[in-house]
C-alpha cells in the first residue's frame, strides 16, 4: 500500500486498540469514545486512500522499488520538470478578495450568537454573497481553461502564432456559441 | 594547553550539576504516604541528572570536537540500525523500571486505611474552608482573613472526604507532598497520617477566582493529648454557633 | 448568457516578487505571502503575551499586591496563557509551514491556496475578537487558559469570556482548514520522483502536525461550544446539580490539550532537523527512525490527556502514567540522532545553529522533567505549582523560541534575499539563553517548595528571592528580543544578500532563488535522495554520483 496509507491505517489501528484497552481498563465512556474516533478518522482517510490505489490498479511505489531492488533492477525515478511553467506543477489561482470576505462572514455570524440575531444575519449575508463570488471565480476558471501565471509578455511583433498545429480554442467555440444562441 | 584547561572546566562543571541537583530535591515529607513521594521524587531526579547530563556531555563535546575545520565533507553516514535499536531498547527498559517504580509508590500512597482514627469532611468553598470532623461536631469554617486550622492527631491515619462547594478547587499541604482536587458534585477521599508534629501550610492550587491566592489553611498536628483537649473545645464553639479556626 | 463578456483575466507579471502593497496582501493566494502573514501576526501576537508575561512576572517579584489588583492580575495571566498557546505558538509554524513546505516538495502552491487565504483571515480575525475582550465593560476573561467550569460558565458574566470563547472557535475553524489544506497538499502535490521518504523532516513535522490538528481542534470546539450553551442558552452539562458532570469538561478540554502542546512542538523538531544536518554538513543521521518517532509520537500524544487530570482522583492512573512515559522514548530517540547527525560532522556555528544546539540543552531539560510527572505521585506534589510552570515554559519558550528563532535565522534569507547580521544574532542568542535559564530555573526550585500558580500574590517571605531572579531573566529574555528585532529591521534593508543557497542547505527551497518567484521556481532538479539541493551541488561529481543517498537503498546501515 502507499505510504499515506499506511501510515493513517497504522495510526488508526494505535487509536482502536488504545479505545478497547482503555475501555477495559477505566469503563470512562469518553475517553474511550474519544479514542475510537482517533481509530475511526485515520482510518477511514486511509481506506480511501487505499480503496483509490486499488482503483488505479497498481502496488504502492515503496513496494515496488522494494521488488525491483530485490530483483537486482537498478532504481528509476521519474525526471523532474526541469524548465519550470506553471502548467508543469499546477494551477495558480488568481488574487481574490472573496477569502477575506467569507472570514469577516464567518467572524460576524459566529460573534452574532454574543451579540444578537441581528449580526448573525449580517454575516450569513456576508458569508453567501461571498459564497457567490467565490464560485464565480472558480467558475470563470474551469470556463476559461488553466490559467498561466509565468507567462513572458506578448513580444512586440505579436501576430498570427507560430504554432504549427493549432487546436481550436475551446473558450473561442463557447463563445461563438453563446453569441450565436 | 588544551588538556589543562579542560580539567578546571570539568570541575567546574561537576560542582555546578551537583549544586543543581541537590538544589532539586525534594523536600522531606512530614506524613507516611508522602514518603513514598520523597524517595520516588528523588530515584527520577538521579535518573534525569545522569541522562541530561550524558545529553548535555555528548552535544558539548561534538560541538567543540567536530567543528569545522577543513572543506572537506565529512563521511555522509545516514543512519546506523543497531545504534537505534540501542537507543529505543534502553531508554524504553529504563520508562519500564520508572513506571514499576510509579505503581509501587502510588499504592503506598492511595491505599486506604483499614481503619481511620480520624475523620474529617473538607470543604472548599470561595475563598477559604470547612473542616467538619465526622461523629463529633467539631466544625472549623475559615474566611480569606481569618485562615483556619485542621488540627490533627500525629501518628493516627486521617481519613479526608474532600468536596467542593461551588467551583474546582485543591486542597495542597505542600509538606506532604500531596494534593487533591476538591470539584462539584464529587467526593474525592484520601488519607493522611502524620508522622510529626509541626504547623504546615496549605493552600488552594486549582484557580478559583478572584481571591484564589488568599484560600490558605494550616494542619496543626498535635500529640493525641492536645488533639482530644482541642476537639472537646472545639465541640463546644461549634455548638454555641462559633465554629473556631 | 452574461458570461460571453466576461474578459480573460489579466496575466499577472511574474518573474520578480514584488513588494506587496496592501491590496496585494488583503487578495493574496500565494502560500508565500500567507505565510509571511502569519508570521508577522504571529510575532505581533507574541511581543503583546511578551509584554503581558512582563507585567506577570513584575507583580510577582516581591510579595504583596504592587502594580495591580487581583482581578486584573487574573486577566493578564489568563491572555498571557490564551495569547501565546492559542495565537501564537502554533501559528508561526503554520506560517513556516506554508511559505516552506510547497517549496520543499516542489510545488507551485498548496493545495487549496483560496481556501489557504480564508484561513489566515479566519486567524486574524478570530485573534482580533480575542483582543476586543480586553475593551469591553468587564474586560478579557480571567479564568486561566483552560477556562474550566463552573468557574467560567457561572461567575464570569461579562462579554469578555464570550468573546473569548468565539475568537478561539473561529481560530479553531481557521486550523482545521488550514490543516486540511496542507495534508492534501503534501499527500497530493508533490513532484515527481519526491516520494513521502524523501520529504525534508519539516515537511514531515508539518505532516503529522496538521493530522494532529485535525483531530485534535474538534474536542476544543466542542468544549467551547459545551462552555457557551452553558454560559448563554442555560445548558447543564457541568453542573452536577443537575445531573451534569465537570469532569466531562476536563476530559475533552484535555483530549485536545495535550495534542496541542505536540501541534505546538513537532514542526520545531521539523526546523532543528533541517538546520542540523546543514551546518553539520551530513545528513541527518536516522531519517526513517526520526519519521517513526514523528508518528509516535503524535499517536501516544492521543493516549496521555488525563495526566493533566492526575490530582482529580477521578481517572485510572497507571494508564495515563505508562503512556506518558512512553513518549519520552521516541522524543529520546530523535535527541540522540540529532547528536548522531553532529558527530564525525565538520560544524559550522552560525546563529542559526547556535539557536539549535540552545534548543537541545533545553528542551531536554523540560522533557525531563516532563518524565517526572508523567508519574501521579511525583505530580500530586507539584502538580498546579511553578514546577509544572517551568516544565512547560522550558519547552514553549525554551523548545519552541530557540527553534523559531533557528528557522527564521535559516529561512530569512531565502524568504527576503538578504542575511540576518550575524554579531547581532550571537548577542540575542547569549542574552536569551542566560535569561531563559535566570526567569525559568528558580521556579522549580520554588514550586518543589510549594509555591502554586495562578496566584497574584504570595505571604511567603522565601519564595522572594527565586521570584526576584525570574523576574530579572524576564527582562533579559525581553532585551534579547529586542535584539532581534534591531536585526529584523537593520537586516530587512541593509543585511548582506544572500544568494540562491547560503548555507549549502539540502532541501529543494535551497535550488530556487531567494526569495522565490511567484510560482516557486524557475527550474527543478531530479529528486534521488532526502537532500535534493545537496545533490545538485555536487551533481557531475562521480565521488557522489552512485551514491543514492535514499536511505530505503543505502548500503551503509550498520
Amino acid at each position: 500500500m502507499t505510504d499515506e496509507a499506511g501510515m493513517l491505517l497504522r495510526v488508526s489501528v494505535f487509536g482502536f486498540a488504545a479505545g478497547v484497552v482503555y475501555w477495559f481498563l477505566s469503563y470512562e465512556p469518553l475517553g474511550t469514545v474519544a479514542l475510537l474516533l482517533l481509530g475511526a478518522g485515520p482510518g477511514f482517510a486511509g481506506l480511501v486512500l487505499l480503496q483509490e490505489q486499488r482503483a488505479r490498479g497498481g502496488t504502492g511505489e515503496s513496494r515496488a522499488d522494494a521488488m525491483r531492488r530485490l530483483a537486482g533492477i537498478p532504481p528509476q525515478d521519474p525526471p523532474g520538470p526541469k524548465d519550470l511553467a506553471a502548467e508543469d506543477l499546477g494551477v495558480l489561482p488568481l488574487p481574490t478578495i472573496w477569502p477575506l470576505a467569507a472570514s469577516l462572514g464567518v467572524a460576524m455570524l459566529l460573534t452574532g450568537l454574543i451579540y444578537g440575531l441581528w449580526l448573525v444575519i449580517l454575516g450569513l449575508g456576508l458569508l453567501a454573497y461571498a459564497a457567490w463570488g467565490w464560485l464565480a471565480v472558480v467558475n470563470r476558471e474551469n470556463r476559461y481553461g488553466r490559467l498561466q501565471a509565468d507567462t513572458p509578455p506578448p513580444s512586440p511583433q505579436a501576430g498570427p502564432t507560430s504554432d504549427p498545429d493549432p487546436q481550436p480554442n475551446p473558450a473561442d467555440a463557447e463563445r461563438q456559441e453563446d453569441a450565436a444562441g | 594547553m588544551q588538556p589543562r584547561r579542560r580539567v578546571p572546566a570539568v570541575r567546574w562543571l561537576a560542582v555546578t550539576a551537583t549544586a543543581l541537583v541537590a538544589a532539586g530535591c525534594a523536600p522531606q515529607s512530614v506524613t507516611e504516604q508522602g514518603r513514598a513521594i520523597h524517595n520516588l521524587y528523588n530515584l527520577f531526579l538521579y535518573i534525569a541528572a545522569v541522562v541530561y547530563v550524558i545529553v548535555a556531555v555528548l552535544v558539548i563535546w561534538s560541538v567543540i570536537r567536530y567543528r569545522r575545520r577543513d572543506d572537506e565533507l565529512p563521511k555522509q553516514t545516514h543512519g546506523n540500525n543497531r545504534l537505534e535499536l540501542t537507543w529505543t531498547a534502553i531508554p524504553f527498559v529504563i520508562v519500564l523500571f520508572l513506571f514499576a517504580a510509579t505503581i509501587q509508590a502510588q499504592n503506598k500512597v492511595l491505599d486506604p486505611v483499614a481503619q481511620p482514627a480520624v475523620k474529617v469532611t473538607v470543604t472548599a468553598f470561595q475563598w477559604s474552608w470547612r473542616f467538619t470532623y465526622e461523629g463529633t461536631g467539631a466544625e472549623v469554617i475559615g474566611t480569606p482573613d481569618r485562615v483556619p486550622e485542621l488540627v490533627l492527631p500525629v501518628g493516627q491515619p486521617v481519613r479526608v472526604k474532600l468536596v467542593s462547594a461551588d467551583v474546582v478547587h485543591a486542597f495542597y499541604v505542600p509538606q506532604t507532598l500531596f494534593k487533591r482536587q476538591a470539584i462539584p458534585g464529587f467526593t474525592n477521599e484520601f488519607d493522611l497520617t502524620f508522622e510529626k508534629v509541626g504547623l504546615y501550610h496549605g493552600q488552594c492550587t486549582q484557580f478559583c477566582g478572584l481571591q484564589h491566592p488568599d484560600m490558605v489553611f494550616r494542619v496543626r498536628v498535635v500529640t493525641q493529648g492536645e488533639y482530644q483537649s482541642w476537639l472537646a473545645a472545639a465541640r463546644r464553639s461549634t455548638a454555641a454557633g462559633q465554629p473556631g479556626t | 448568457m452574461a458570461t460571453t463578456e466576461l474578459p480573460l483575466p489579466a496575466l499577472p507579471e511574474a518573474h520578480h516578487e514584488e513588494p506587496g502593497g496592501i491590496v496585494d496582501y488583503l487578495t493574496t493566494v500565494d502560500h508565500k505571502k500567507i505565510g509571511i502573514l502569519y508570521m508577522v501576526t504571529a510575532f505581533g501576537i507574541f511581543l503583546a503575551g511578551g509584554v503581558l508575561a512582563l507585567l506577570v512576572r513584575l507583580e510577582l517579584a516581591r510579595p504583596g499586591l504592587q502594580w495591580m489588583g487581583e482581578n486584573t492580575y487574573n486577566q493578564v495571566f489568563t491572555m498571557h496563557g490564551t495569547l501565546m498557546i492559542f495565537l501564537f505558538a502554533a501559528q508561526v509554524s503554520t506560517g513556516f509551514a506554508n511559505y516552506m513546505v510547497p517549496l520543499q516538495i516542489g510545488a507551485a502552491d498548496v493545495a487549496f491556496p483560496r481556501a489557504n487565504a480564508m484561513s489566515y483571515w479566519l486567524y486574524l480575525f478570530g485573534s482580533l475578537i480575542v483582543f476586543s475582550s480586553f475593551f469591553v465593560a468587564g474586560g478579557p476573561a480571567a479564568v486561566a487558559w483552560t477556562a474550566y467550569p463552573p468557574l467560567s460558565t457561572d461567575w464570569f458574566q461579562g462579554t469578555g469570556m464570550d468573546l473569548w470563547i468565539i475568537g478561539l472557535a473561529v481560530v479553531g475553524i481557521a486550523g482545521i482548514l488550514g490543516a486540511l489544506n496542507l495534508v492534501t497538499t503534501i499527500f497530493r502535490l508533490r513532484m515527481p520522483g519526491m516520494t513521502m521518504f524523501r520529504m525534508p523532516l519539516f515537511t514531515w513535522g508539518v505532516l503529522v502536525n496538521q493530522l494532529l490538528i485535525l483531530f485534535a481542534f474538534p474536542p476544543l470546539t466542542v468544549a467551547f461550544a459545551l462552555l457557551f450553551l452553558e454560559r448563554n442558552f442555560g445548558a447543564k452539562f457541568f453542573d452536577a446539580a443537575a445531573g451534569g458532570s465537570q469532569l466531562v469538561y476536563q476530559h475533552v478540554f484535555w483530549f485536545f490539550g495535550h495534542p496541542e502542546v505536540y501541534i505546538i512542538i513537532l514542526p520545531i523538531f521539523g526546523v532543528i532537523s533541517e538546520v542540523i544536518p546543514v551546518f553539520s554538513r551530513k545528513p541527518l543521521f536516522g531519517y526513517r527512525a526520526m519519521v517513526f518517532a514523528f508518528f509516535a509520537i503524535a499517536a501516544l500524544s492521543f493516549g496521555v490527556w488525563a495526566h493533566h487530570m492526575f490530582t482529580t482522583g477521578a481517572i485510572y492512573l497507571p494508564y495515563f502514567s505508562i503512556m506518558s512515559l512512553l513518549i519520552a522514548v521516541p522524543t529520546g530517540v530523535k535527541i540522540f540522532n540529532w547528536i548522531g547527525t553532529m558527530w564525525r560532522g565538520s560544524i559550522t556555528f552560525p546563529t542559526a545553529m547556535l539557536m539549535a544546539l540552545g534548543f537541545i540543552l533545553v528542551f531536554v531539560n523540560g522533557g525531563i522533567t516532563g518524565v517526572m510527572i508523567a508519574s501521579p505521585p511525583i505530580d500530586f506534589a507539584v502538580n498546579d505549582t511553578y514546577f509544572i510552570v517551568s516544565h512547560f515554559h522550558y519547552i514553549m519558550v525554551g523548545g519552541l523560541l530557540f527553534g523559531m528563532f533557528a528557522g527564521i535565522y535559516f529561512w530569512f534569507p531565502k524568504i527576503t534575499g538578504r542575511l540576518l547580521s550575524e554579531r547581532l544574532g550571537r548577542w540575542q542568542f547569549w542574552t536569551f539563553l542566560v535569561g531563559f535559564n535566570l526567569t525559568f530555573f528558580p521556579q522549580y526550585l520554588v514550586g518543589l517548595d510549594g509555591m502554586p500558580r495562578r496566584i497574584a500574590d504570595y505571604q511567603i517571605e522565601r519564595w522572594e528571592p527565586a521570584n526576584l531572579a525570574s523576574t530579572i531573566g524576564a527582562f533579559l529574555t525581553g532585551v534579547s528580543v529586542l535584539f532581534f528585532i534591531w536585526n529584523f529591521v537593520v537586516s530587512i534593508r541593509r543585511g548582506a544578500p544572500a544568494g540562491d543557497d547560503p548555507w549549502e542547505g539540502n532541501s529543494l527551497e535551497w535550488v530556487t532563488t531567494s526569495p522565490p518567484p511567484s510560482h516557486n521556481f524557475h527550474h527543478l532538479p531530479d529528486i534521488h535522495s532526502e537532500r535534493p539541493a545537496f545533490d545538485y551541488r555536487h551533481r557531475g561529481d562521480p565521488a557522489f554520483a552512485a551514491a543514492h543517498t535514499d536511505p530505503t537503498r543505502n548500503p551503509d546501515r550498520g
